[in-house]
């Protein structure tokens, strides 16, 4: 008897112990994640702002754009925050406002006039404003596996009648009970019996809301008990508020697409597209309502149901007094009201792409997907739908039967950002992103790197120097032979070095580069970025390899911007939940190559655009706006590439077969008119002409690289790194002393490219 | 605590087994454009190209402000808002040479002479009259 006892009590003991350790287990887990993690908040992914000045280059339609994708409402007079009024180039904006890194933009009703294709005035009620910027387009999101989305209330913005409501149809008894509700589990069974279906659930909003936060969703007695004893220790360790507004933020109510949609603030935009706070009786009731089946109360897939349930939980506010009787016969009168535009969110996978790639350099993906921080990036909504509609033109022409595919890389080569981006024909189909991820040979477009080396040794080579193209045999090894061809079969015998390049000739690039050596081409074209996938082979003078759209924008990149290499970057600033910013981005110039050769190399590659296979451009660009670019041709025209620059864009455009097969294009029949098409339609400036210190123009004879005077044969100016002028002279006089008076400088701008047309 | 640690390998194992998160876009959201426009848009057709040695003249003054609050911030040493503010000061007119001769001020101040000097070379190509050239000459010895 003794004995029995004793073992029972022993029993009680572990029990108690065993219990009481689960207990103090189940407060840790509550007590660590109840408070500083909430819910997981994804990344929120924005656009560059757009920045509104006197002077701003940017037409009336772009504004327009900018304000259709940001949801702006057109009304006839802006009253409220979110409406845009126009008459014609006249934009009467009331702003929303945002706090960016640096600072507060306050929503505030503009005034904004154009002129042309310039922003004329902006004024604001006040006067005039000297700079403001738009909220930025929310572009998508860094989701956590499982895809949720999250858009947080606070309790006070939501509406009283959706609180009361939720309790009134959830948990009655929510501001009396303990965590659980005997009272509430007796009642809903009764309810459900009186009326002969379930319209209620035992549970409370406590319960649930543990149920959802912690627990699986399995129905066993032991996980029902776990969350009993947490919803008590729940309402332990936080008041009633924070229980009903974590619950209003976790409740799932549905999918949109692959993420799923948590919370009432988020579905509110997902399902009406507006604030919680603007929500009517008649769409608070409809949330409420898809609580208990988010997918069988779906009103997109069912909404008779939907609307029946809706009408249910109508019929419970009035009866509990949450409502009068009136509101709910006019709230069961309206429609379901129904958000009907589609969203933009993520509708930019290619460059959201290229933001994760970035970020996961830095971050890891639990911090992306939890903390909730905002990223700012360099991405362009203008830009981007510029890249994709000239995408989608071009192609269509060159490629009728969609058989080709095209990536795009753009960039403000100022200042090293990614504006806009193309993975692929279908620009807003996620999959395989196509300007990271082909691994294609360049052709001409590495040529560039050869003749940068030989500028830079100005002792040796200038732009005059001439070059032969005769046939060239080079021995690799073995028995084997590399002999490479013109495109055109052809040799030319001597060219001047800038017009071997205007003209892409493969036998005088390929013998300067054996000339110069393999290692100081690969040693060039690290320099300008591209270190990976360069196979150290003489056809690599001719573009062997495997490079990206995006390895050959870091490469024009470099040149573009003079010889500076800088990182491409996607992203300006990381701000965290708070609204503190924990990284920038800064733009850091790196000096990889001599200015005054970079500058000698640009005036190659306009050549190319104004007397050599980069002539197509000026179809689509006016004639006297300036660029400079470089055409690439692949073996059997596989690949068909152009990259280019004006005075404000940089871009790289690359058409080619997924299953690697031949295109029949080259570079100057298919990717420069992508490029050309979207240079005309988005570049605001041309490439100007600055001279660096250092370089002196000088007349020279276009037959054989001679010096010469204006005015004599074949005379063209050139421009040369300060002693590197040719030393041989043809034997006529100048006409008119030389390029430094005023006079002349003009004449020698005007024939810089005098040959070409 | 125990719980805690297998709570924890739990849940790492569960995320290393899910496979990566990957989004869908929602097709046809937004549509493209249709209208080719390269007929209509002739980007400043009207501007000369001639500007030599000559810095463009800018198409706005609009960020002389930031330019002076990024004076301020780096009297008062944060250097990092003052590059944000050069920065969106460039993004509003990349051909400023103004605008460099700010950064490469910044980055001197800051101590970092390397980018000083990358910043002022840059912004060289930029610059018009003796005295901004010269300032800017200043910083690239």
């Amino acid at each position: 008897m003794l004995r029995t006892s004793h073992l029972l009590l022993k029993l009680v003991l572990v029990s108690f112990v065993v219990g009481g350790l689960f207990v103090i287990y189940l407060d840790a887990r509550i007590t660590a994640t109840f408070n500083d993690k909430m819910w997981d908040l994804p990344a929120k992914v924005y656009a560059r702002p757009l920045e509104l000045f006197a002077g701003a280059p940017l037409s009336p339609d772009d504004l327009s754009y900018e304000l259709d994708v940001l949801g702006y409402r057109p009304v006839t007079s802006a009253r409220n925050r979110g409406e845009v009024s126009r008459f014609r180039n006249r934009f009467e904006i009331y702003t929303r406002g945002f706090d960016f890194p640096d600072e507060r933009e306050p929503g505030r009703r503009v005034l904004i006039e154009f002129s042309g294709d310039r922003v004329k005035s902006v004024s604001a009620s006040g006067g005039g404003i000297d700079l403001m910027r738009l909220e930025p387009v929310r572009i998508g999101g860094i989701y956590p596996q499982h895809g949720e989305d999250r858009v947080l209330a606070r309790l006070d913005d939501v509406p009283l009648s959706l609180r009361q409501g939720l309790m009134a149809v959830e948990d009655r008894d929510f501001n009396q009970h303990w965590g659980f509700s005997v009272v509430g589990i007796s009642r809903a069974a009764l309810s459900n019996v009186r009326s002969g279906q379930v319209v209620a659930g035992g549970s409370t909003i406590t319960q649930q809301l543990v149920k959802n936060y912690y627990l699986t969703s399995e129905r066993t007695i032991v996980r029902k008990l776990t969350e009993l004893v947490m919803a008590v220790l729940l309402e332990l360790h936080y008041d009633k508020d924070q229980i009903l507004e974590s619950y209003i933020n976790e409740v799932y109510l549905g999918q949109e697409g692959r993420h799923s949609v948590h919370g009432f603030a988020l579905a509110s935009q997902h399902y009406f597209d507006k604030p919680l706070e603007r929500l009517g009786l008649h769409e608070q009731a409809l949330m409420i309502g898809m609580i208990k089946g988010p997918s069988l109360y779906n009103p997109q897939r069912n909404p008779k149901r939907a609307l029946e349930r809706r009408n249910l939980v109508l019929e419970l506010m009035a009866a509990q007094g949450v409502i009068s009787p009136e509101q709910a016969t006019v709230a069961r009168a309206m429609p379901l009201g129904l958000n009907k535009k589609r969203r933009i969110r993520d509708s930019f996978p290619a460059f959201l792409d290229l933001v994760r790639r970035q970020l996961r350099r830095d971050y890891r993906d639990e911090d992306l997907t939890t903390q909730g921080l905002s990223i700012f990036t360099s991405f362009d909504p203008l830009l981007q739908r510029k890249l994709e509609s000239s995408t989608t033109i071009v192609m269509d022409q060159l490629d009728p039967r969609d058989e080709l595919q095209s990536a795009t890389v753009v960039t403000r080569f100022d200042t090293g950002e990614v504006a806009a981006l193309s993975g692929g024909r279908k620009p807003r189909f996620a999959g395989f992103n196509r300007a990271l991820d082909v691994r294609r040979p360049a052709g001409s477009l590495l040529k560039p790197a050869t003749y940068l080396v030989a500028l830079e040794r100005p002792r040796e080579y200038s732009l005059a120097t001439r070059l032969s193209d005769a046939p060239l045999t080079v021995k690799l090894g073995g028995a084997k032979l590399w002999q490479p061809k013109n495109f055109d079969l052809q040799s030319h015998g001597d060219v001047l070095l800038y017009q071997a390049l205007a003209k892409s000739y493969n036998l005088a690039s390929a013998r300067l580069g054996m000339e110069l050596g393999l290692d100081s081409v690969i040693d060039m074209l690290a320099r300008l970025g591209v270190e990976q996938g360069v196979p150290r082979v003489p056809a690599l003078l001719l573009g062997a390899g495997e490079y990206s759209p995006m390895d050959m924008a870091a490469m024009y990149q470099s040149i573009a911007a003079g010889g500076f290499r800088m990182p491409l970057r996607s992203i300006r600033d990381i701000v965290d939940a708070n609204g503190t910013s924990l990284k920038r981005y800064a733009l850091e110039y790196d000096r990889t190559a001599s200015i005054q050769s970079v500058h000698l190399l640009h005036y190659a590659l306009r050549a190319v655009v104004r007397e050599g296979t980069g002539r197509g451009v000026y179809r689509y660009l006016p004639e006297n706006f300036a660029v400079a670019g470089k055409t690439g041709t692949t073996n059997d025209g596989r690949d068909s590439w152009f990259a280019g620059f004006s005075g404000d864009l940089l871009a790289v455009s690359w058409i080619g077969r997924d299953d690697n097969g031949s295109t029949k294009l080259t570079g100057g029949s298919g990717a420069l008119k992508v490029w050309a098409h979207f240079m005309a339609s988005a570049s605001k400036q041309p490439l100007a002409y600055r001279m660096p210190d250092g370089i002196q123009p000088q007349w020279i004879d276009n037959r054989n690289g001679y010096l010469t005077g204006d005015g004599c044969p074949n005379s063209r100016m050139l421009p040369f790194i300060i002693g590197s002028e040719p030393t041989q002279r043809t034997n006529c006089s100048p006409r008119q002393s030389g390029p430094k008076s005023g006079s002349g400088i003009k004449t020698w701008f005007e024939s810089l490219f005098g040959g070409g047309g | 605590m125990f719980f805690q640690l297998v709570f924890r390998i739990a849940a790492l194992s569960f995320f290393a087994v899910v496979p990566a998160c990957s989004t869908l876009p929602e097709s046809g959201s937004v549509s493209v454009e249709k209208a080719p426009q390269h007929a209509v848009v002739t980007p400043d057709a009207r501007v000369p190209d001639v500007p030599f040695r000559s810095a463009t003249p800018s198409a706005s003054t609009a960020w002389k402000p930031l330019l002076a609050k990024a004076d301020q911030a780096t009297n008062r040493g944060d250097y990092e808002q003052a590059m944000a503010l050069l920065e969106r000061a460039q993004r509003i007119d990349p051909d400023s040479a103004e605008v460099y001769l700010g950064m490469a001020k910044t980055h001197s101040a800051k101590g970092d002479d390397m980018q000083a000097r990358a910043t002022a070379e840059r912004g060289l190509l930029y610059c018009s009259g003796k005295i901004q050239c010269d300032a800017l000459r200043g910083y690239t010895r």
